[in-house]
């Protein structure tokens, strides 16, 4: 008897659910798909994970994270743009697949990135230190150091990164320009800045721009030595690394954000839920503690036009930047 | 004594109910993905990492390395009974094992290769007990010239794989680099061979490309026979377990896998990929009887998985010391370990000791479930192959579409792999072996890279090579192979002026 009218009461609970569905028709009234353009484990895997989470706790549907890494984020951004823009697709991207991909490699796309594609909002910004070895033979041990081994051993200083056009290579090549057209070699890996980090303990690299959370264990360890610091203040865990704005190169190097962005016809009433539900969602105790444990600074939008605002000046300080230190790129 | 503090510290996490009940899930999960053709464990991985967010970072952690063998163990199981490696390492079990299925011996295998794996996970965990701080500085101290003088050792020890014309088997191994060379250029970011497409901007994936040319190839070759013949099995099924001289004869070759692996994989990227090809080298040159190899030799099964296993093991050193992920299952795992703010260093040893060494315990923990489990399950594993085959292939197909599409949720990545299937079966027919190219596909990248830093850093002197110690007696090493290579031929040269005088 128990069973049977626990088995009415779930027949009448789910009919009420789809009357309710479809009498409001509100969204979200089916699961969501966050594209992110990695494969799974990095930082804007995390962050889509996690704001996800969060947003299925408050939405009530579940936000299912893809993966589609590939071609510096163009498969995800072109199948994002190109699927119903009914905000059941949307995608999480970072500084390096939404500006410099759509900046350096225009005619890759087959899509109009600026007009395709609307950012729902800025979610965090990842600080980024200046690093050198400590091992190797590397004498120099703070920015003006740096500034004067590298002029005094022309073509001799190694700097590692990323791969051709990535967010370090034009930190550190930006950051030679400011400094006095210092001649360095650039040393290019694949692996990510765990490849960076295993060719500075080999000294086939010397320094790097890389993230806080990546590099934090080996400067513990004394492997890596934080010279400078992008970010709009000190960190706490690192009070004696000076920002960039305090050695007097404030627009150097990269503040790596992760955003949200959606297809551009998206009706506006379904973005405003969106960016008000990943605001919310960023402010929950479990993300401010998942994000605070690696040092990302949580840094919402209050409204979808700040946001737009945004990333048109992002687009256009990379335009910026890419024009001033020309790096040769194949296409 | 340090050492027994280690392992008491370590056993003493591994051993809590609630950490042996993650180590048995991973393992069970593993196992699972790993027989099913193609799943591979980062699909799987990926969708529990949120879970891991939620649990104690080294449960979670217990759980994905859990995974990460149980996939291994379970990779070897569609290797050898049909023919389908998921990952680097299993491609070369495919080459003996696979023989061993044919001839009614897939339980001899399967056995040989999970009490292989057993052996090698144990001495590997003693290992890093023992060695893990020195080893982690080793491992750091290879630098781009040295890696690529290892790279160059293993291309030509991929002309000892092939048990043909040595022709063919360079023909293929320049077919591999070929195939490497496809995606972006690192020094200038060009893309190569691409045409335009851009999924094949970041290179042809590992698992499409070997799914393809083993998996695919091998069932379009069965469906070629007269269906009376199309069958896995040439032979009866003799016994389920391995006979004496079975033991005899793969014992050696475990201790020599395992020592092999268990250096080879310390060495951040590649290392661990080399280990089972250098085994199987390794077996082949020492063997009585190398004829057998690529026949069902039961060395060619033993010695590679075992060093598969211990290389899958001490690669956690890079891993857990240095933060260099060996393979993505890794790559998952540092994203679990910073999620709870842990950042790989070496003082992760030092400063959670529990998590470093709990670890290391629970591996050898899950790799005793990982027998318990398989042991029994080879009966049922074997009776799989006396299916149909008109029923047999059709799943593997369906399970080798699914895992193509999850590595990175593309549809272009079937489509590629049943380009390669048309390929493998081409190479069957023309008696060419796809395990050269393989590992020619897997070194070439690795190898460019490598040289074109060593050449960036030195200024364009090719003595770099020779100056660092590591890189000469790696070169060293290469030319010996080498000569030993061309040895039989000169022999038989000799050989036949004698006879002609």
């Amino acid at each position: 008897m128990k069973r049977l009218s626990a088995v009415v009461l779930a027949v009448v609970g789910l009919a009420c659910g789809t009357v309710s569905a479809n009498a409001q028709d509100k969204y979200p009234s089916k699961p969501v798909k966050i594209l992110v353009p990695y494969a799974p484990g990095g930082a804007t895997d995390i962050v889509a994970r996690i704001i996800g989470e969060q947003m299925r706790q408050s939405l009530g549907q579940n936000f299912v994270v893809e993966n589609k890494p590939g071609a510096f984020g163009i498969i995800a951004i072109e199948e994002m743009a190109r699927s119903k823009p009914d905000g059941y697709t949307l995608m999480v991207g970072n500084v390096s697949t939404n500006a410099i991909t759509p900046v350096i490699f225009p005619t890759k796309f087959k899509i109009n990135y600026e007009k395709d594609i609307v950012p729902v909002g800025r979610l965090v910004d990842i600080p980024e230190f200046l690093l050198v070895t400590t091992t190797n033979n590397f004498p120099p041990k703070t920015h003006a150091e740096l500034v004067d081994y590298a002029k005094q051993n022309k073509g001799k200083v190694r700097y590692g990164t990323v791969g051709v056009g990535s967010y370090p290579h034009y930190d550190m090549a930006y950051y030679a320009k400011k400094t006095g057209d210092l001649d360095m070699i650039a040393i290019h890996n694949k692996a990510g800045a765990s490849g960076v980090i295993k060719d500075m303990m080999a000294g086939d690299a010397q320094a790097a721009f890389l993230n806080v959370a990546s590099t934090a264990g080996m400067i513990k360890s004394g492997n890596l030595r934080p010279l400078a610091l992008v970010n709009e203040t000190r960190l706490p865990e690192y009070p004696d690394v000076p920002t960039m704005k305090e050695i007097g190169l404030p627009d150097v190097g990269t503040l790596a954000w992760q955003a949200m962005f959606a297809p551009a016809g998206t009706p506006k009433e379904v973005l405003e839920i969106l960016q008000k539900a990943s605001t919310a969602a960023m402010q929950t105790p479990a993300a401010q503690d998942a994000f605070k444990k690696q040092n990302f600074n949580v840094v919402p939008h209050k409204t979808l036009d700040e946001a737009k605002t945004w990333l048109a000046g992002e687009l256009a300080q990379w335009k910026k930047i890419t024009n001033e230190v020309k790096i040769e790129i194949t296409d | 004594m340090e050492l027994l503090d280690n392992l008491y510290i370590g056993l003493g996490v591994a051993l809590q109910p609630m950490n042996l009940l993650f180590a048995l899930i991973g393992c069970l999960i593993g196992t699972l993905i790993g027989v099913l053709p193609g799943i591979g464990p980062i699909a799987t991985i990926a969708m529990l990492l949120p879970l891991t967010f939620h649990v104690e970072p080294t449960a979670g952690l217990i759980m994905l390395a859990g995974i990460f063998y149980g996939a291994q163990y379970g990779g070897s199981t569609t290797a050898i009974l049909v023919n389908l490696p998921g990952e680097t390492s299993s491609v070369v079990t495919c080459i003996d094992g696979h023989q061993m299925a044919r001839q009614g011996r897939a339980g001899a295998a399967l056995a040989i290769a999970a009490l292989g794996s057993f052996f090698a996970g144990t001495v590997a965990t003693m290992v890093i007990v023992l060695f893990a701080p020195p080893l982690a500085k080793i491992g750091a101290s290879f630098g781009a010239p040295e890696y690529f003088s290892l790279m160059v050792l293993g291309l030509i020890a991929a002309v000892v794989l092939a048990h043909g014309s040595v022709l063919k088997a360079i023909a293929m191994i320049v077919l591999g680099l070929l195939l490497g060379l496809v995606g972006t250029d690192g020094n200038s970011g060009g893309t190569r061979f691409t045409f335009g497409i851009n999924e094949l901007t970041d290179g042809l994936d590992f698992a499409v490309m070997a799914i393809g040319v083993f998996g695919l190839g091998e069932i379009i070759s069965n469906l070629m026979q007269p269906s009376a013949e199309r069958s896995v099995l040439t032979q009866k099924i003799t016994s389920l377990w391995p006979t004496r001289d079975d033991f005899r004869r793969a014992w050696p070759a475990v201790l020599r896998g395992t020592a092999l692996g268990s250096i080879l994989g310390i060495l951040p990227g590649g290392g661990a990929a080399l280990s089972s090809f250098a085994a199987y080298v390794l077996e082949k040159k020492v063997s009585k009887t190398p004829s057998q190899f690529g026949k069902g030799a039961v060395e060619g099964v033993a010695g590679p998985e075992s060093a598969n296993n211990a290389g899958a093991q001490t690669s956690f050193i890079p891993m857990l010391t240095l933060g260099l992920p060996g393979n993505a299952v890794m790559a998952l795992m540092i994203g679990a370990m910073t999620i709870h703010g842990i950042q790989p260093g070496p003082q992760v040893m030092t400063e959670r000791p529990a998590l470093f060494w709990g670890m290391i315990a629970s591996m050898w923990v899950g790799n005793l479930m990982l027998v318990i489990i398989n042991l029994p399950l080879i009966g049922v594993w074997v009776q799989l192959l006396k299916l149909p085959y008109r029923f047999l292939y059709l799943c593997i197909l369906l399970f080798c579409a699914i895992g193509v599409y999850t590595i990175s949720n593309s549809a272009s990545a079937v489509m590629i792999a049943a380009f390669f299937g048309v390929f493998g079966y081409m190479f069957a027919r023309l008696e060419c072996e796809p395990a050269p190219m393989v590992l020619g596909f897997v070194l070439g990248p690795l190898m460019e890279e490598n040289l074109r830093k060593a050449m960036t850093v030195s200024s364009g002197d090719p003595m770099i090579f020779f100056q660092r110690p590591i890189s000469l007696v790696l070169l060293i090493l290469a030319t010996v192979l080498l000569i030993i290579v061309a040895m039989p031929n000169i022999r038989s040269k000799r050989e036949e002026a004698f006879q002609e005088g």
